[in-house]
């Protein structure tokens, strides 16, 4: 049997007495494109953190591809792209990613960085500063940030967030790039619509437990909406 | 390796383009040493002799602590932050390049304080000019590897400006005593006095 890219198994995470996390059980292959989604508070972001290592789960087991999800080895499989751009205003978009590549070891940290420009459409304005980028260029640099590495498993964290309409399109259009590269994607969204748009399956979380899981085919935008509205009506 | 060579890089490329941790801590040193020499008799007096060296390891922690603040909080700016944190690499790099960038930026302010403190107090600093920067590389070795790990510490707590000195302070009294006393003997007698009796003589 093939190793899952993600294996989730009685996941638990708990902040004192708060329970952010519980009971979550969940396995992907490789290549699919996972859409998380909920209200505020439904532990979304928790689940996103676990993935990426940067917080311990309470009880259970997490694993991205056989392994440890807070191993080290682990991280360099994992690419970050959010609402939040990792970047440096200071520093220019060539420098960021250099920034970058150097913190991976890659052997060509500028040939890699020039490169990743190059498919952002980001070339032309490479030796700007990218505190002076427009929302919708940020995350696009954000975007040649996450991928700097090639990781194998990308997570997105409202990645919509602060995009107008036509970036939002790009965006999408840009997720779909990741997942016929092959990759991993797990996307943490409140908008549906996009994340239907980009999504093979899907879990629904409410009060940090999964109300809705589709597994079994891609979800329906009307569905997912559906059970999106669902969870937030049972949390109020 | 990598890792503390890219954040080096990065810190010191961030600061040449803003340069506004040099220039906040420049200017607060500059403060207190003008604080200084107005309320203390001014003159090579052996008063001042005596109370020099404190006052100027006074400005430099105070800078020092204004620099460790800054050097994460810029990391909170589009959650860096936990762009490193995703890194698969030993944290220790990062801390050490955290650390040389700080340590690099203190020694330029440091330099620059030493020669206006010298000049305002009419002290002779550059007959001592060598083993006054050996003491000062090595108090400031113990400030920016103290400061530097509390600042990581204290950079995501709400109240990070007043919590890292209150956290740091403490553990730098050995490093701040020596360097006290070792600037002291070389003022005094233009010889450094490295012995550790005056521990326990306090």
């Amino acid at each position: 049997m093939k190793t899952p890219a993600i294996a989730a198994s009685n996941l638990e995470k708990r902040f004192g007495r708060a329970v952010a996390l519980r009971g979550i059980d969940f396995s992907i292959p490789d290549g699919t494109s996972l859409a998380v989604v909920g209200p505020n508070g439904a532990g979304k972001s928790t689940l996103l953190r676990l993935i990426a290592g940067l917080a311990r789960p309470t009880a259970g087991t997490l694993q991205i591809g056989g392994d440890d999800s807070h191993r080290r080895a682990t991280r360099g499989r994992l690419g970050y792209i959010g609402h939040a751009t990792l970047l440096y205003p200071a520093l220019t978009a060539r420098e960021n990613l250099i920034f970058a590549a150097r913190c991976y070891g890659l052997p060509d940290p500028a040939g890699r960085a020039d490169a990743l420009l190059a498919d952002e459409g980001l070339a032309p304005v490479a030796d700007r500063a990218a505190g002076g980028f427009s929302r919708g260029m940020a995350q696009r640099l954000a975007i040649a940030r996450g991928l700097v590495h090639d990781p194998k498993v990308v997570l997105l964290d409202e990645p919509f967030t602060g995009l107008d309409r036509s970036a939002a399109e790009r965006f999408a259009s840009r997720i779909d790039g990741m997942r016929r590269d092959g990759r991993t994607l797990v996307l943490v969204s409140h908008d549906v619509r996009f994340a239907a748009q980009v999504a093979d399956a899907a879990i629904v979380l409410s009060d940090g437990r999964i109300a809705q899981a589709f597994f079994d085919a891609p979800p329906d935008a009307a569905e997912l909406e559906h059970a999106y509205l669902a969870a937030g009506e049972a949390r109020q | 390796m990598n890792v503390f060579l890219a954040v080096l890089w990065k810190d010191l490329l961030t600061e040449w383009r803003s340069r506004d941790r040099a220039v906040a801590m420049l200017l607060f040193s500059l403060l207190v040493v003008v604080v200084f020499h107005f309320s203390l008799p001014g003159g090579a007096t052996s008063k001042m002799e005596a109370t020099a060296p404190g006052l100027l390891w006074i400005a430099y922690v105070f800078a020092s602590i204004l620099g460790f603040n800054r050097a994460f909080s810029m990391e909170l700016e589009n959650d860096a932050l936990s762009g490193i944190a995703l890194l698969p690499t030993d944290r220790g790099w990062v801390f050490l390049g955290k650390a040389t960038a700080n340590l690099v930026i203190l020694g330029f302010v440091q330099a620059i304080i030493a020669a206006v403190f010298g000049l305002v107090f009419e002290l002779a600093l550059l007959e001592v000019a060598a083993p006054f920067a050996l003491v000062v590389l090595l108090g400031s070795l113990g400030l920016c590897s103290v400061g530097t790990l509390f600042a990581a510490v204290a950079v995501r707590t709400r109240f990070r400006e007043v919590m890292l000195p209150l956290l740091m302070l403490p553990l730098l009294i050995p490093v701040l005593l020596g360097a006290v006393r070792a600037t002291s003997s070389l003022l005094a007698t233009g010889e450094l006095d490295f012995s550790a009796d005056f521990v326990l003589d306090e």
